[in-house]
């Protein structure tokens, strides 16, 4: 195994490879998407595509067509899930972090496969994207322990065609999901969700709804999305879908 | 008008048995018919149930559902049905005529829309019932299924027909406006075929279910695009018949002389009608039922039309030469039909059309025929003159009876004759051994039909030309 | 000859019906069937690499009994279980469960998919579930972790991290 770690968007990526690393031009190509990535949707950045859009400098319709095109994508994911992802800031600004991440991952994943690379497990920030198998043994996942972080809540595998992990929570960056239904009580409330798919945008921007949502929706977009679900409440409780119900540290109550 | 008013001596009639065979054999067939649709809707349920549907039923939900598939298989059959009756099969023409065909088809139509209705609603309770969610959730999540949307309009499309076919709704939209709407059902039935074939796993690949059904659809639309669209387009181009003359024969009545190639292929029977379009511009899009006032020859036909509205009334306009097409001909008013060796012809009014063709082809022997002749008035009396002429009718007794109905009295006679003492079996003694062919307004025919039914004449020897079907 | 039509009809599609349900009852497939498989394979499931193979399986339409040899029943059962096969919007779905001593250690649900061989959704609920076992990182022989996004100076102190050490 080979492991190549670099900075971008805010996080870092782990680029895992099951055998040596590949050409250093194939990692700086995918690195150069990610960067370019952060630079047309990065709000940190004054000087991105986003922030200008967010300023008033730049009119939505004068904006590229890969932002436009971002915001769509958007968009659709908010009406499929009733709001509770939503790009929209509540002080009005567009914030396209939520679908970005994922879309390059999925970008740099295309490059990664354009150039032959089948066995190996990219990171970024959490958000978890596989291919192939780890020398004949399927990818294995932590789950992180909202309340440790040191400590792993269960392991689980990237097999039968889903191979992105994406886990929101409100650990790390403090409250940074707007929920939909913000005066319900905490008790109930989702503190991290992980959500296994077979695509790391579906896994993403599905992880921040129910963050967001609560437990009125996951039901509904468990049954209808090929998707495995972990949750972990405010107090601690945790639920998953059958698919992840026997993960290694987990067993039905 | 030189109209023999007194019988001549009536000749013995032979008896033909061949007639009564073939009638018999007709009403076998068209029995046959009917047994073949129902059978076809047990079929549906029969499948269904050989493919351990019942077996599925363990609770209250998974019952519903089971309910909500038989409504829709049973559905979707009767629509089938339904459009294979409309299709204008010959089969069907000759077996039953395409007005009992129309008549049965709208009996079907709202059974047929409360079973989809019914298969919509019972699968999404089943459903949501067996996933613990409601009935709202449910519907969004059937939305997403595989070729759901479509479904869900084609059952939209489904209600607007049938929606719109109610007789008060009917009404309010020209006909041809609601016939163009009423063609969506071919749209409502396929955009609802890859459901069938993909939710559900009902219509399973490799079942013999799934080939049943989708020969059942080849069989129906196939019928449809061969008898509905592509017969008669052939026809029309082939004979190409055109407008030769036109002849008004009383105020508001014209004949039209039409000619055209090989027409006698065209095999009409006299007494049949054919569904006539008249290319000009006011005109195309206006297709009307007309019967032939005469027999075709090679070269040429006659059909004869009285206005009755703006449609008829730009017929009386159409100048020769304009391109006519042909849908038909269609009808059992014919002598073919008959199953007695004897006939007793009521005519009134426009009614006089098929009646005349009819008397020109039917082989008529001396003391076989009788004919009354009704008019209100003598502006209706258009063609009586050609049908005293007839070669077929020497020795056969003609009647007239002109004068309007009495007052307030539900009678088809006139209130001179009715006066007299006129009865149907007065002017028919020999009614009973008869077959009768009555055309004429409705409500006047319905009136002459119940008379011979009240003497005792059975349904199989009456047969009525309807010309609003 | 109506009162003839209706009965004929009646008739016709009484032996229509009868038919059809005759050829449903007897191909009916027996409610349960049990096929034991040999003691190891039982035991297998227990190291927790369980998950249904829900999406990627396209087994073909059949209610079939479960397959394998037939042996005595031991004590506290172990084995492999195919249920009924229920209808739901998606088709018929069969459910196979696998038991070791007693518990259940592994459920698969054997999809039929429609004719396009679109993956089919079952119900996919959450439940509750218990830790079993206080992980880490080396006890659970994981290569990556995910959790709440972590920026660049959150990695450095990271499981993540320890794990890219280690793999460098």
């Amino acid at each position: 195994m080979a492991v190549h770690v670099f900075t971008t968007m805010g996080t870092t990526v782990s680029l895992r490879f099951a055998g040596t690393l590949p050409d250093p031009r194939l990692l700086r190509v995918v690195e150069a998407g990610f960067d370019a990535y952060d630079r047309r949707f990065s709000l940190y950045r004054p000087d991105s595509e986003l922030s200008r859009v967010a300023r008033g400098d730049l009119a939505l319709h004068n904006a590229s067509a890969v932002l436009r095109d971002s915001y769509a994508d958007a968009l659709d994911w908010r009406s499929r899930t009733a709001g509770a992802f939503t790009p929209h800031r509540p002080d009005g600004v567009i914030d396209l972090n939520g679908i970005v991440k994922a879309a390059a991952m999925a970008a740099a994943a295309a490059r990664l496969d354009a150039a032959g690379e089948t066995d190996w497990l990219l990171n970024v920030g959490g958000d978890i994207l596989g291919r192939g198998d780890n020398t004949g043994a399927p990818w294995s996942i932590g789950i992180s322990d909202p309340d440790d972080r040191t400590g792993l809540l269960c392991a689980l595998t990237l097999d039968a065609g889903r191979t992105a992990v994406a886990t929101s929570g409100t650990a790390e960056r403090g409250e940074h999901v707007w929920r939909l239904h913000p005066q319900t009580p905490d008790s109930t409330a989702f503190r991290q969700v992980t959500v296994r798919a077979a695509d790391i945008v579906t896994a993403d921007v599905l992880a921040t709804a129910i963050l967001a949502g609560g437990h009125d929706h996951l039901d509904d977009w468990a049954a209808r999305y090929p998707i495995d679900v972990l949750t972990v409440a405010a107090d601690g409780a945790i639920t998953a879908t059958p698919g992840l119900q026997h993960t290694r540290g987990l067993a039905p109550a | 008008m030189s109209l023999r008013t007194a019988p001549s001596p009536v000749a013995r009639v032979v008896t033909d048995p061949s007639r009564r065979i073939r009638s018999r054999r007709r009403l076998r067939n068209a029995d046959l018919m009917v047994v073949l649709c129902w059978s076809s809707v047990a079929m549906a349920v029969a499948l269904y149930l050989a493919y351990g549907g019942p077996a599925q039923v363990t609770d209250l939900a998974s019952g519903l559902s089971a309910l909500g598939i038989v409504t829709g298989l049973v559905g979707t059959d009767l629509i089938l049905v339904m459009l294979v009756l409309a299709a204008r099969l010959p089969m069907i023409d000759r077996i039953v005529g395409q007005d009992t065909a129309m008549a049965f088809h709208r009996r079907l139509g709202k059974p047929a829309l409360y079973l989809i209705l019914a298969h919509g609603l019972l699968l999404t309770v089943g459903y949501a019932m067996a996933a613990g969610s409601n009935v709202v959730a449910e519907t969004v999540a059937l939305f997403q299924g595989p070729d759901m949307a479509l479904a869900y309009l084609g059952l939209g499309l489904l209600v607007t027909v049938v929606v719109t076919s109610v007789v008060a709704v009917r009404r309010r939209f020209p006909y041809e406006v609601w016939h163009a709407i009423h063609l969506l059902s071919y749209a409502a039935v396929l955009v609802a075929l890859p459901h069938q074939l993909s939710a559900g796993g009902v219509l399973a690949d490799g079942t013999v279910q799934r080939v049943y059904w989708i020969a059942l659809y080849v069989l129906a639309f196939g019928s449809i695009a061969l008898f509905r669209f592509i017969v008669p387009i052939v026809r029309s181009a082939r004979h190409d018949i055109r407008v030769a003359m036109l002849e008004p024969i009383a105020p508001g009545v014209v004949s039209l002389h039409l000619t055209g190639h090989q027409l006698d292929r065209l095999q009409t029977q006299g007494g049949q009608y054919a569904i006539w379009r008249f290319w000009t511009g006011a005109t195309w899009w206006h297709a009307h039922p007309i019967s032939f006032s005469a027999v075709p020859t090679d070269r040429s036909a006659r059909i004869t039309v009285r206005s009755l509205g703006r449609g008829s009334d730009a017929l009386g306009r159409v100048r020769p030469g304009t391109r006519v097409s042909i849908e038909g001909p269609y009808g059992i008013f014919t002598d073919a039909h008959r199953s007695t060796s004897r006939i007793s012809v009521v005519a009134a009014g426009i009614g006089i059309t098929p009646v005349r063709s009819l008397l020109e082809h039917a082989a008529l022997r001396p003391g076989e025929a009788t004919v009354l002749l009704r008019a209100t008035d003598d502006s209706q009396s258009y063609l009586w003159n050609e049908i005293g002429a007839l070669p077929g009718l020497r020795g056969n007794p003609i009647f007239s009876m002109v004068g309007a109905r009495p007052h307030g009295l539900a009678t088809w006679m006139s209130a001179e004759a009715l006066a007299r003492g006129v009865t149907i079996t007065s002017v028919f003694p020999e009614l009973l051994d008869s077959d009768l062919y009555v055309c004429g307004p409705q409500s006047w025919a319905d009136l002459v039909i119940r008379d011979a039914r009240a003497a005792g004449l059975p349904h199989s020897q009456i047969h009525v030309e309807r010309f609003d079907w | 000859m109506r009162r003839r039509a209706i009965v004929l009809s009646i008739l016709s599609s009484s032996a229509v019906l009868a038919a059809g349900w005759q050829l449903g009852v007897a191909t009916q497939p027996q409610p349960v069937s049990q096929s034991l498989s040999q003691p190891t394979d039982a035991a297998a499931p227990a190291t927790g690499t369980g998950g249904t193979t829900a999406d990627g399986s396209t087994a073909t339409p059949t209610p079939a009994a479960g397959t394998g040899t037939t042996a005595p029943s031991t004590a506290g059962a172990s084995g492999t279980f195919t249920g009924t096969a229920a209808q739901t919007r998606f088709g018929a779905v069969q459910v196979q469960i696998t038991v070791a001593d007693g518990t259940i250690t592994d459920v698969a649900a054997l999809q039929l998919t429609d004719h396009d061989q679109k993956s089919v959704q079952i119900s996919n609920r959450a439940a509750p579930v218990l830790r079993q076992e206080v992980l880490s990182a080396q006890s659970a022989n994981v290569q990556n972790v995910s959790g709440a996004t972590y920026t660049s100076d959150g990695y450095l102190t990271s499981l993540q991290s320890a794990l890219d050490q280690a793999g460098l």
